[in-house]
Parts: C-alpha cells; structure tokens; sequence
C-alpha cells in the first residue's frame, strides 16, 4: 500500500444530467412529492462517483424514509410555523404598525431550529454513507449545535464578522469531533486562528469598500467607482475563505491513525462558478428567448393566414387575439415558470454542483492508509426522522 | 487489468472482484466465476461462497459506466464490486432480478403519519388559524391595520401586474376621483366607520373589486367598464364597504399569514413555491368567505337604502357577474371569492322596497368616473 490514497471521480454531465432532469420532472409533475425519490437518486449517484482509494462511497438513504420523516417534521412544524406566524403578524402590526418587524421575529424564531435541522441533516446523511462497506456516523448533540450556533453567530455579527474564523473552527470542530467512521472517532485538530490568513481578501474588500464609501459619500465623489471593484474583491474574498478553511479543515482531521488532506484551489472554485453561471444564465436565457420566438412565429403566422383568407386586417384582430386567451396565457405563464426553473435546478446541478464536487473530490487524499485495516463496523443507527425537519424548513435541503 | 492465466488449460481469463464483507474496512480480492446458478466468489485463502443468481442485486444509479456493485437479496451490508466489463455484461445476462428492490418496509408507521400529517395541517389551516384569526382581527389597532392594509395593496398592485416592471398603475383623473368621492360620501354619511375608508381604482382589465384592512375599498376598471349603471356601482361599493366594517379583510390577512408558512412547509421549494403557494391559498380563501359575503350583502342593501339608492342596482350587478362567468372561462374568477350569485340577485331584488331612490351619480358624473383611467 502507497501512503497516500488520492480520490477519483467518476461522474459525468450527461449521465447526470438525464439523471436530474428526469427527476425534477417528476417533482414537477408530482407537486414536489416526488422530491424525496429524486434526492436520493441524485444523492446515490454522486456518492458512487466519488471513490477515494479507487473504491466508491455508497449512499443507502431510501426515499420513503424521507417521506416518513418530512410526515413526522410537518405534524410538530405545522402547530409551531402555523399559529406562531400569526401571532407574529398580528403582533407585528398592532405594535409596530408593519410587517418588517413579523419577518425579522419570525426568522430569529425560526433560526435555532434551522441549526437543529441541519444538525439531524447531517446526522442522516452519514448514518447513510458508506465507504468499503464501512458506516459513517454522527453521535446525537443536535440542541448542543443550535445554541452553540446561535451564540456564536451573535459573537459573529457583535464583532462585525472578525470573529467568523472562530465561529467556523468551533462549529466544525464540534460537528467533526463526534463523526465517526466504523469505529474510530474523528478528530478536528488545529486552532481557530489558522484560519485568519483566509480572511485575508475578505478584509480588503470590506474595508477598502467601506472606506471608498465613506470618503465618496463625503468629500471625493470619484472614490465612489472603486465600489464596485471592492464588492468584487469582497465576493472573490468569500470564495477564498469558504475554499481555503475546508482546506485547512480537512487537512487537520484525524482518525484512528488515518489523516486527511484537501488541496482545493480557489481559482478553480471561481473558474467553475465563472464557467458554469455563463453557462447556466445562457442556456436559461436562450430557452426563453426561443420560447418568446416560437409565441411571436405562431401569433405572426395566426395574423398571416387570416391575410391569405383574405378577410381585413384590422386593429379588432389583434385586439381578440390579444384578449380572449387569459387563460391560456396563464396556464403558459405557470409551464414557462416550471420549465425554467426546472432547467436552472438541473443546469446548475450540472454545470455548478458535479464540477465543484469533482473538484474537491480530487483535491482529497486519505494519509496513512494502512490505519484502515484496525476499523470495524459500527451499528445501524436507524433515525426514523431522517432529514424531515430540514427537508420542511427548506435548509440544507441541497443534495 | 493484468490478465492472468493460470495454467495453460483454461481459456477463460481469471476475474477478480472486491468482497466488502461489512465488518472490516478492507476489500478482499475473490475471483469470480459464474455458473448456471450461482456467481462463486472465492478468496485466495479461505472458503468460497456461491451467490444464487435468483437473489443478486445491484445498486441503482452508479456513476461509474461499467463497474457493477452487486449484493445479495436481504443482506443489507455485504457488496461486491466487478470490474471486468465481459463478466458485467454475462451477469446482467444471467441474473434476472438485478433491479429488484427490496420490499417496502413500515408502511404502516408511513400511513399513520401520513394521516397524522394531513389532520394537523387540515386542522391548523381550517380550525386552528381562522379561528385565531378571527379573534385578533377584532384586537388589530386601527393604525395596524392600515399598514396591513398599505403593504397588501402593495403585494396585489405587483403581482397583478402583466408587464413585469411596475406595479398596476392607480388611475385618478379629477373629475373621476371626484364622483368617486361623491359616491363615498352619500354611502358613508349614516356610518360610523373605524377609519376613513381609502378608495382605488386599479388601470387593470379584471372585473371584480375588493376590500382591504384598514379602509380600502379597491375597484377594477375592468368593473367601470361593464357597469352600465352608477347605482350598480354604488351596490358593489356597499357591499365592500360592508366588508370593511365587518373586518373581514384583517381577518384574512392574518388567517393567510398563518396558513401561508404551513402550506410553504407542505410543498417545500419544489419550484420556487410561490406560484402553487399563490393558488392554494386563493382556493381556500374563495372558501373561507360564504358567511362574510352573505352578511356583506345584508350590509349593503341596508345601506343603500339608508343612502337613498336603489339596492336594484347590485342585483344588477350581480346579473352581470352571472352573465360574464358564464361567458368567459377567465382562470383566475374561479378564485375569486363570489358564492352562489343567484341567491345574492334574489336577495337584493327582494330588499328593493318602494322608497324613493335617486341615482347615486348624475350622468356626467357617470361619464367621469367610467373614464377614471383614460
């Protein structure tokens, strides 16, 4: 054995593309029921393309668990979202005299569950990922998540964002330090601080940007066109920082003797996200141009005939073709808008998401891995809920 | 792959597969051979095993074109991965039952939370939240309403919009206004309304109107347009009024808010949500408003005849509503919430004493308030 097994992928665009059109497809056609059949699918065949050591991870989460557990979320959100909503806007609107201050309540009420659902995600998504036939696993902890979350976002924002690296360290660690593999416990090693230099571009764009305000909102109107340059600066900085701590993240995990170590690169995060947003926004937006040439031709060639039957080409023609159809150009509207957002789901899991995990994939090597030999299995942890409770708040419902 | 021949006597080549036996984290090298009945693995130490044909599965959507994860019916952990695309290709020749899945389990849990599910959603939206909405409509603070009442308009300005650019244009000609404010006046005077009302007329081709929290009375002009009569505007204007006074407008404000997060839970983001979200909620609410739009008439012929106007003039209108839905399939009409117009016509031809009525509107007056838009 080598000391170092590196990670291929092997999953392709058009496989997944057919793949994630159909599906959504279905979901469409279903009203959003077959949803928990098309992210398992999706989920299985992502996973399988990711072989570290040239063996694939297996993904055995089954859609009508799902199903089950979004039933189980739905009965105890329901009373919560439904009657706490209400109260919310009438509150909202006999105190404050607007609806802001509802939404604002309503998210920061929402916000610990949404930590608590990402928390269970997670749990499910690796009690239901297996490499060589090994579980992964996340021990319970999901309210220990929410409140630490919680607190360490108010940190966060009281700070103005200087203490995010801490943030980020803290919640992986905790995350990361009750993940197992078969038996073996993992284990996020590293400080919080090595992640500063990764704020570095973030910084500069913040505070130039704020600093060009500032001087162009007072006295030299010119500093105001550096703007944009910063908030550009500022958006490569996010990438960078988001790229480079799952860099430093993963290369300070251990496990069992086992380490790991990612080597994404920022610019191919930007050039992926550069490519496949052209791509995403082109194909999108050549779709409804040729949708809106196809409704032109037809109405063009509608007036035509009525010319070659030789009646008057007058205003009133016009004027019924343009008013009688409201339904028919509602039930247009209601395709066009599934049709596109169909298509962006699929393009941008296509063009976006495959590339991006691909990308991390094979930045991914496993260190020493002869360790492996001590790892035995761990048991099935059923977790009927599943991911219920994060599928019906809408948050990492991503695949 | 190497080939390796062992011996000089085979002419088949040796395939080997990885055995994940579920235990250890380490793949065995078997060589695979496959018979009439059974695929043999067998290990370079230790005891072969036989898979029958008839149980082997193999996983669905793999990313890899040509690798075959199979596994044994019932045996939820053990895989083996084949490599070699001749012998992929004979055992999906030979096993019958590879995409057979397994069983569905628990349906019986599925069905109990499936009906638990549905009472708990049936439940808030239809008891729990109207009739909480009902209580806190009457506890809105008059200046609450009327932001409600402001951000409502708002939202419906937008979304009835077709062009995609600015919110439905508010038309106000003078004269028009004026008679419209005329109008008000003569129906308002023996009222004692909570707060001023906030008439509107939206440039916009449907032939309905209104009401809003907060006083608005809102008029389409796709309505002035059809209306042949001032009086039976006047009747339609009543009979918003009427919903005005009995709050129902704030109550449906709040009994949306309510519904609206839980249908948004139901249908997750499926497709952005908004639009299925939009027709969902119109469909309960066409519902939801029988009681309100029967008292909201009671309302208004009582009020027209205080005002001295013919209530004629709603049955009228009423007629003309019957007569256009059943003329134009208009999708959206179908949402809007208008009961059993019939009984409504019937009501107010009933309610139509012998007192003396004077027009609600003089004919130039008329004139002004139908070209409100132009």
């Amino acid at each position: 054995m080598s000391d170092a097994l590196g990670t291929e992928f092997v999953g392709r665009k058009g496989p997944y593309f057919w793949l994630s059109l159909k599906t959504g497809l279905l979901t469409i056609l279903t009203l959003g029921f077959y949803r928990f059949w098309m992210k398992t699918r999706l989920r299985r065949y992502m996973w399988s393309a990711i072989r570290p050591g040239g063996h694939p991870m297996e993904y055995l989460g089954t859609p009508l668990e799902k199903l089950l557990g979004f039933l189980v979320a739905v009965v105890f959100l329901a009373f919560y979202i439904g009657i706490v909503n209400l109260i919310l806007m009438f509150a909202s609107f006999s105190l404050f005299a607007g609806n802001g201050a509802a939404y604002a309540l309503s998210f920061i009420g929402i916000l610990p569950i949404i930590f608590f659902a990402q928390y269970r995600a997670r749990r499910y998504i690796l009690a239901r990922t297996r490499w060589r036939g090994i579980r992964f696993g996340l021990e319970p902890g999901a309210w220990g998540y929410a409140w630490r979350a919680a607190l360490h976002w108010l940190a966060t924002i009281a700070t103005l964002g200087l203490l995010l690296p801490r943030q980020v360290f803290y919640l992986e660690k905790y995350r990361a330090d009750r993940t197992f593999f078969g038996d073996k416990r993992l284990h996020q090693g590293g400080d919080w601080k090595i992640l500063y230099p990764a704020m570095t571009h973030m910084m500069i764009g913040a505070i130039f940007g704020a600093g060009s305000l500032a001087v162009g909102s007072t006295s030299h109107e010119a500093f105001l066109f550096l703007l944009p340059v910063f908030g550009l600066w500022f958006g490569y900085g996010f990438v960078h920082f988001r790229v480079q701590t799952l860099r430093l993240l993963t290369s300070h995990k251990t496990l069992g003797g086992i380490a790991l170590k990612a080597e994404p690169r920022t610019a191919s995060v930007m050039k992926i996200y550069g490519v496949g947003y052209t791509l995403v926004y082109t194909v999108v937006g050549g779709l409804l141009f040729a949708l809106f040439i196809l409704l032109f031709a037809s109405i063009m060639t509608m007036i035509g005939s009525a010319g070659a039957l030789d009646e008057t080409f007058d205003v009133e023609l016009i004027q019924s073709m343009t008013d009688t159809p409201v339904w028919i150009t509602t039930v247009l509207t209601i395709m066009l808008y599934f049709t596109v957002f169909l298509m962006w789901n699929v393009l941008s899991q296509v063009f976006i998401g495959l590339p991006l995990t691909a990308h991390y994939a094979q930045t991914l090597s496993v260190l020493n891995p002869q360790a492996l030999t001590a790892i035995r299995q761990r048991p099935r942890d059923e977790f009927a809920e599943a991911e219920g409770f994060a599928e019906a708040l809408d948050v990492g419902a991503a695949i | 792959m190497t080939l390796i021949h062992v011996g000089g006597d085979t002419s088949e080549p040796q395939v080997f597969g990885d055995l994940l036996d579920g235990e250890r984290a380490l793949p065995q090298r078997v060589e695979v051979t496959l018979t009439a009945s059974h695929l043999t693995l067998t290990p370079g130490e230790g005891a072969s095993q036989d898979w029958p044909l008839s149980q082997l599965r193999s996983q669905p959507d793999q990313a890899h074109p040509s690798d075959l994860m199979l596994s044994l019916a019932g045996d939820p952990v053990t895989r083996l991965v084949v490599r070699d695309r001749e012998m992929v290709r004979k055992i999906e020749a030979a096993a019958k039952s590879l995409g057979k899945r397994p069983p569905t389990q628990n349906t019986g849990r599925l069905l109990g939370w499936s009906v638990a599910a549905v009472a708990s959603v049936a439940l808030i939206i239809f008891v729990l939240v109207p009739a909480m909405a009902n209580q806190l409509a009457t506890f809105l603070p008059p200046s609450g309403e009327k932001a409600l009442g402001d951000t409502t308009f708002e939202q419906i300005r937008n979304a009835l919009d077709d062009s995609g650019f600015d919110p439905v244009p508010i038309c106000e000609s003078t004269a028009g206004s004026a008679a419209l404010a005329k109008m008000e006046a003569r129906l308002t005077e023996n009222l004692d309304l909570p707060y001023p009302l906030t008439v509107r007329v939206l440039d916009h081709s449907m032939i309905n109107a209104f009401a809003l929290p907060g006083g608005y009375v809102v008029f389409f002009d796709g309505l002035l347009d059809v209306a042949q009569d001032p009086d039976e505007i006047a009747g339609v204007f009543a009979h918003e009024i009427g919903h005005v006074v009995a709050r129902d407008p704030s109550r449906m404000a709040l009994r949306s808010a309510g519904s609206n997060g839980v249908l948004g839970l139901l249908f997750g983001d499926f497709a952005g949500g908004a639009v299925v979200l939009f027709l969902a909620e119109r469909l309960i609410q066409a519902n939801y408003s029988q009681t309100a739009e029967m008292n909201a008439d009671i309302f208004a012929s009582e009020t027209l005849e205080k005002a001295g106007i013919s209530p004629l003039g709603l049955a009228q209108m009423f007629e003309r509503f019957r007569e256009l839905g059943g003329t134009t399939p208009d999708l959206l009409e179908h949402f809007m919430a208008h009961p059993d117009l019939m009984s409504r016509i019937e009501r107010a031809e009933a309610s139509a004493s012998a007192a003396p009525f004077t027009p609600s509107l003089t004919d130039v007056e008329w004139q002004a308030l139908k070209t409100i838009c132009d």
